[in-house]
């Protein structure tokens, strides 16, 4: 039977279907292999690689003049990849030796089917070495980054620290956390579907990018003589904790800020500063604690400021032209404001006096007379003018704001009360930078910390500026200045008297809420060269016992940081000549 | 006038492709299966040994099978119908069971695949029933008759193994498709087909499923095999990772040397192997074409039309279902794949069709 037509034209048709089909099948190809072929590469790559990040090493923090606070440590993480082991025994007896860890601990680490186990980490660079040295198969020792404070305890709550990721958790470190951290580096290795690496492909790597250096206004010398001081106070009047802020009134800059008792920085999470009696019972007491520890007191908590806010009642009357310094006061030892009797420190009273004895005597009511004077309105806008109702802007987290009235509540006593520093509460440092306002000039300064951002190279990358504003005039200013040095050379302030000085200063006592508890804040706010402050120095006193005023035990301890700091930052006695004569 | 010396037709260009084809076949699959055969027999050339046993002996029957007259076979087509039953039926109670699926008979240390030799059988036996029926094909209930005698096959092979089922189907198809001279009838047929075929995946949940999977690969835990091979396909781009370059074939495609090879091919080739390997087999059908369209006799043309049926239908199943144009079905590509009874009978196959070719006047 022969081959038809018809059956040549239908093996035809055949054909030409799966021609059709075939080329068509090469289209559909060709779409996937070049228009979604990017899509699925990079989903094949996901799968294939294997990223293990080159940790960056995070920028060093340091003092003013290059000391190094903060930086960090080579350590070494030891792991053991049980498939590439060999001796089991002998890795098993050289890392628990060398490891000083229990044999059945590494044992069971070893001898775990995974495919790599964490042996020891934090391990210190010549153990982890040593083992490198062994050459043992399947024991991988990793070299990684810790944070190290080469001061332990110095500038703990200002600096703050970091957490198991290098990332800060407190302090500077959180702040600068995007200058610090630098960039991690990754090595992508490309893998078999069990995740065993495959040789003789190139493996990526993108180099880690170190972070960049913080440099502070800071100054070490300062900081820790500052918080010997604070110690030491703190020590002997059995204080529950002492501030202790030091800048320079001009620009802001912070030179020291010690809040005693300080923690160690190289152990965060230990409590034993706190010197507790008993353990924590669980684990949120014990954050609850750490927490409490790392509180930085200068920007974190607020207190009633007492007399050394006389200085804002001060400026605030001098500008809005109430006050005239010969101005005549009377004080019986208490003022009458409406009903309410309320009571000058001195008991039997200041009897007549100018408003410059005044000051100088810290004399209550003088202040009650000036504030009433200035009447609750003007107080608020001075208050707001001034900056107090603000944050100061400190490049440190958490800062807390301002407790006050509301404007609308504020009748003739409590007027009174926040005349001479009482029935509100500011932080310390916003006490330190209004006070500074009010002697450098009327320049309301932004207080801070960094400076400048280095890179390894010790070159600039960026210099931080801050914000300035000129909030009262210089003429009350030179009159503030001239007043507070009164205060120190002649007045409450004498503690705080250097010969050869021009210290201006105020002192303050204030009784903590309850005032039933009978506990005290004693302060003491300095600066010099009084014409020209160049440094202002602020120490408060939590609960010292016995004399707590501010002039017998806060006053001497600004004296004693001036007498060392003052040589120390080149400002030169002036008033020697006076006493030679 | 002396009688013209017999033109020579023997088709060397048949042979040469299919050659190139078996090559580039070994070649891939020891490549490809080089990374499963170290890391379960620890013996990278476990797949290929196997695979070039099979294909000298495959090799071997083509050189017997293009040396006898092959309308020998139309005799035998009957018994080797019925012994295709015979050993599809043993598979069912006597075979071994390998991923799950049992297709294989053993004999002492080799395995054998009936429903590859079923293909063959189907092949001879609807060529010889379609050449008995005379004129009488021209008439539809032949045509049913013919189909309905395949049947049995189907069921059979289908029980254990669906996608060569529909082979055998698709090839029997074409055959009668040829053999007839009527058109609208296969319109219907087709269109009936269809219908069967959307009935029959509506009315199994596991195979809607499957449907869903062919959309959205990515949703589904079962549509892993089938997002490796794109991933494997997309990876190639162009020109290819380079030969023996794949990074999927180490155990990211599953069974790498089995169904999947093709996406191997595209990753490691790029389009442009891929490409040339599907334009290779264009050609081997374009020269089964050719050997059909000028066979002696219906009976040659008929079996060239079936093995050309069959190669395509393979080699279009296979790509489209690792392109995921299709839902996925186990189907192997010819040449490539991995399994040696596959091998021996396309190679023996294409013996038949060089005789045929030889016997062209």
């Amino acid at each position: 039977m022969r081959n038809k037509t018809y059956n040549r034209r239908k093996i035809l048709i055949i054909f030409l279907c799966a021609m059709f089909m075939l080329v068509g099948l090469i289209a559909r190809l060709a779409y996937l292999m070049i228009f979604e072929a990017e899509y699925y590469q990079e989903r094949a790559e996901q799968l294939h690689e294997r990223e293990r990040s080159i940790k960056a090493a995070r920028g060093e923090i340091v003092d003013r003049n290059g000391v190094v606070l903060a930086t960090n440590k080579t350590v070494c993480t030891i792991s053991v990849i049980h498939s590439q082991l060999e001796d089991t025994e002998k890795v098993i007896q050289i890392l628990s030796t060398e490891l000083q860890m229990d044999e059945a601990e590494v044992r069971k680490k070893v001898e775990k089917v995974s495919s790599r186990e964490q042996v020891k980490s934090n391990v210190a660079k010549e153990v982890g070495d040593r083992i490198r040295e062994y050459e043992l198969a399947g024991v991988k020792v990793d070299e990684d980054y810790k944070r190290y404070y080469p001061f332990n305890e110095l500038a703990s709550k200002v600096l703050g620290f970091t957490g198991g990721d290098n990332q800060g958790i407190i302090g500077l470190e959180v702040k600068y956390e995007e200058y610090l951290k630098g960039q991690n580096g990754t090595i992508l290795t490309t893998t078999d579907a069990r995740g065993i690496e495959l040789q003789g492909i190139a493996e990526e790597r993108l180099e880690p990018i170190a972070g960049n250096t913080l440099q502070l206004s800071l100054d070490y010398n300062i900081q820790k003589y500052a918080q010997q001081a604070a110690e030491k106070v703190m020590q002997e009047k059995e204080a529950d904790k002492v501030s202790l802020l030091v800048m320079n009134p001009q620009n802001g800059e912070v030179l020291a800020m010690v809040n005693v008792p300080e923690f160690n920085l190289n152990e965060p999470f230990s409590l034993e500063t706190m010197k507790l009696e008993q353990a924590p019972a669980d684990d949120e007491e014990k954050q609850n604690l750490l927490n409490q520890m790392w509180r930085n007191a200068c920007i974190n908590d607020t207190y009633e400021p007492g007399s050394t806010f006389k200085t804002f009642t001060t400026a605030a009357c001098l500008e809005a032209g109430v006050l005239n310094l010969k101005d005549g006061f009377y004080c019986p030892g208490y003022r009458m404001v409406e009903d309410r009797r309320i009571r000058c420190h001195k008991v039997g009273g200041h009897g007549s006096e100018t408003f410059v004895q005044g000051i100088q005597n810290s004399c209550n009511p003088v202040f009650i007379d000036i504030g009433l004077r200035l009447g609750v309105e003007r107080f608020y806008d001075y208050f707001k003018k001034f900056g107090l109702m603000d944050k100061t802007g400190i490049d440190l987290p958490g800062e807390a704001g301002t407790i006050m009235h509301k404007q609308a509540n504020v009748k003739s006593v409590e007027l009174a009360t926040m005349s001479f520093g009482q029935s509100f509460q500011i932080t310390p440092i916003q006490l330190a930078t209004s006070v500074s306002s009010y002697v450098n000039g009327g320049k309301r300064v932004t207080p801070h910390l960094g400076m400048k951002i280095l890179n390894k190279e010790g070159e600039i990358v960026k210099e931080f500026s801050y914000k300035e504003e000129q909030v009262l005039s210089k003429g009350t200013s030179a009159t503030m200045q001239q007043l507070l040095e009164s205060v120190v050379s002649e007045g409450t302030g004498k503690n705080a008297f250097i010969e050869g000085y021009e210290i201006g200063g105020k002192t303050a006592t204030s009784q903590t809420l309850p005032r039933s508890a009978n506990k005290y804040i004693s302060s003491f706010v300095g600066f010099a060269p009084a014409d020209n402050p160049q440094v202002l120095a602020l120490v408060v006193i939590h609960n010292p016992k016995g004399i707590y005023y501010g002039g017998t035990i806060a006053a001497p301890v600004i004296r004693t940081v001036f007498e060392n700091i003052l040589p120390y930052l080149g400002i030169e006695k002036t008033g020697e000549s006076l006493y030679t004569n | 006038m002396a009688k013209p010396k017999k033109k020579k037709t023997f088709d060397y260009g048949l042979l040469l492709v299919v050659i190139v084809l078996v090559l580039i076949g070994l070649y891939i699959l020891h490549s490809t299966s080089a990374y499963n055969g170290q890391n379960k027999f620890q013996d990278e050339f476990y797949y290929l040994k196997k695979q070039f046993f099979a294909t000298t002996l495959g090799l071997a029957c083509m050189y017997a099978m293009a040396n006898i007259d092959y309308h020998i076979w139309q005799r035998f087509s009957v018994p080797a119908y019925i012994l295709s039953l015979i050993l599809s039926l043993a598979v069912l109670f006597i075979g071994d069971e390998y991923n799950g699926s049992k297709r294989w008979l053993s004999f002492g240390p080799l395995s054998f695949q009936p429903s590859e030799f079923a293909k063959l059988a189907v092949i001879l036996f609807l060529a010889s029933m379609i050449v008995k029926q005379g004129k009488k094909i021209k008439q539809m209930k032949t045509l049913l008759f013919i189909m309905l005698l395949i049947l049995p096959i189907v069921g059979l092979v289908g029980a254990s193994n669906l996608s060569t089922a529909i082979i055998i189907l698709g090839i029997g198809v074409v055959l009668v498709f040829v053999a007839s001279p009527m058109y609208a009838q296969f319109i219907w047929i087709g269109v009936s087909g269809i219908a069967f075929l959307t009935v029959f995946l509506a009315t199994a949940s596991y195979r809607l499923e499957r449907l869903a999977i062919w959309r959205n690969p990515e949703n589904y835990e079962k549509g892993y095999q089938t997002l490796q091979g794109l991933y494997a396909i997309g990876s190639g781009g162009l020109f290819g990772r380079g030969s023996g370059e794949s990074i999927q074939k180490l155990g990211f495609v599953p069974e790498a040397q089995n169904d999947m090879i093709f996406s191997i091919v595209c990753e490691e080739w790029g389009l442009i192997g891929a490409g040339f390997l599907i334009i290779l087999f264009l050609i081997l059908i374009w020269r089964f074409f050719v050997v059909a369209v000028n066979a002696k006799d219906l009976f040659g043309s008929l079996i060239a039309t079936g093995a050309m049926a069959h190669m395509m239908i393979q080699v279009i199943l296979n790509i489209a279902v690792v392109t995921n144009t299709i839902p996925n079905t186990g189907i192997t590509l010819p040449f490539v794949s991995y399994g040696g009874t596959s091998v021996l009978f396309l190679l023996t196959e294409i013996g038949l069709v060089l005789n045929i070719s030889n016997m062209i006047e």
